[in-house]
């Protein structure tokens, strides 16, 4: 028996498809690397402009990234029990979803001041306080810009529809590791590296 | 504990995406709007951009603490002689590193000129 050959509407939904994920693919590349160009061409000010309860900026930065990442982590994990990969607890609570946004858009959140001031007074760089070539800050400065094009694809595989379904919990696992590496090429580093150990508020 | 009720706590979610919109917005347009204040009095003391780049990162950019303790009014107090000072920041103590190999004699003295003068006025 001769196989059936795909009708007209199968492929115009096929090229549909493949429009709109090269379209969200390209929107969050736009947007790593606008960050990229406005880091590396922007007069890093070298100012710290706020620091809110803090005694100082470095300080709001480590704790709130720390939270991002501690919420990403949860996000995870709802993501998980949504998905099914986790049975824990058995039958899933309405708010489950909604608990997984919550916890996004707060993460997101906390990283908003904490990339202004790696942005606007640091910029893009690769070189450490001492003036030497630094691989942690080289991959801190390529994957901050990578978050934030990896988080715009995100939203909208999350808006869009009929995309595939491994998209998005495949772009979301790109964004929760940028959010890991970033937090250990910035937090961790200045919480295990630096003399004076876990940093105060 | 009773679960949030669904519509109320999606009603609140949806609110709280709109209010982080909004802020994230204001950040990217921060970005580009927020230049710092031209300098219009005296020029910078050569010791005060050596100091942001190496110092403020633990001491404050004013001087006043953070990870390595206050300096701005303070040192004046604690290292009466500057030769002493120089001698903490070439070879470290403590917690702090050594900036021997950083810096040179001559950036060393002008920022712990600055620590002593101009920091945190």
């Amino acid at each position: 028996m001769a196989a059936p050959t795909a009708p007209a509407s199968a492929t115009n939904t096929n090229d549909s498809v493949t429009v709109k994920m090269i379209g969200v693919l390209l929107w969050g590349a736009a947007v790593a690397v606008l960050l990229g160009v406005y880091a590396n061409e922007h007069t890093a000010t070298k100012e710290k402009p706020y620091t809110l309860f803090f005694t100082d900026t470095i300080q709001l930065k480590v704790w709130f990234a720390t939270a991002a990442v501690i919420l990403a982590v949860v996000q995870v994990l709802l993501a998980l029990r949504i998905y099914g990969k986790l049975r824990w607890p058995r039958t899933a609570p309405p708010w489950l979803g909604d608990a997984h946004r919550l916890t996004g858009v707060v993460a997101f959140a906390l990283t908003l001041p904490v990339a202004y001031h790696c942005l606007w007074s640091l910029g893009f760089q690769s070189v450490d306080m001492a003036g030497e070539a630094s691989t942690r800050v080289l991959i801190h400065s390529i994957t901050g810009c990578f978050f934030y094009g990896a988080f715009v694809t995100k939203v909208l595989c999350v808006r869009m529809r009929g995309l595939p379904g491994w998209m998005l919990p495949v772009i979301g696992g790109l964004v929760f590791s940028a959010l890991v590496v970033l937090f250990i090429t910035s937090s961790l580093w200045y919480i295990v590296d630096r003399p004076a150990g876990f940093p105060l508020f | 504990m009773s679960a949030p009720k669904g519509a109320g706590f999606t009603r609140f979610v949806n609110v709280v995406e709109i209010v982080v919109g909004i802020i994230a917005v204001a950040f990217v347009i921060a970005l580009f709007v927020n230049e710092p204040a031209e300098e219009s009095g005296a020029p910078k003391a050569p010791g005060a951009s050596i100091y942001a780049a190496n110092c403020a990162t633990c001491h404050g950019q004013g001087g006043q603490g953070g990870v390595g303790p206050t300096l701005a009014g303070q040192v004046v107090t604690e290292f009466p002689d500057p030769a002493d000072e120089i001698a903490v920041v070439r070879n470290g103590r403590g917690g702090m590193p050594s900036f021997g190999g950083d810096l040179t004699d001559q950036e060393i003295a002008q920022v712990v000129e600055y620590t002593r003068t101009d920091l945190g006025k």
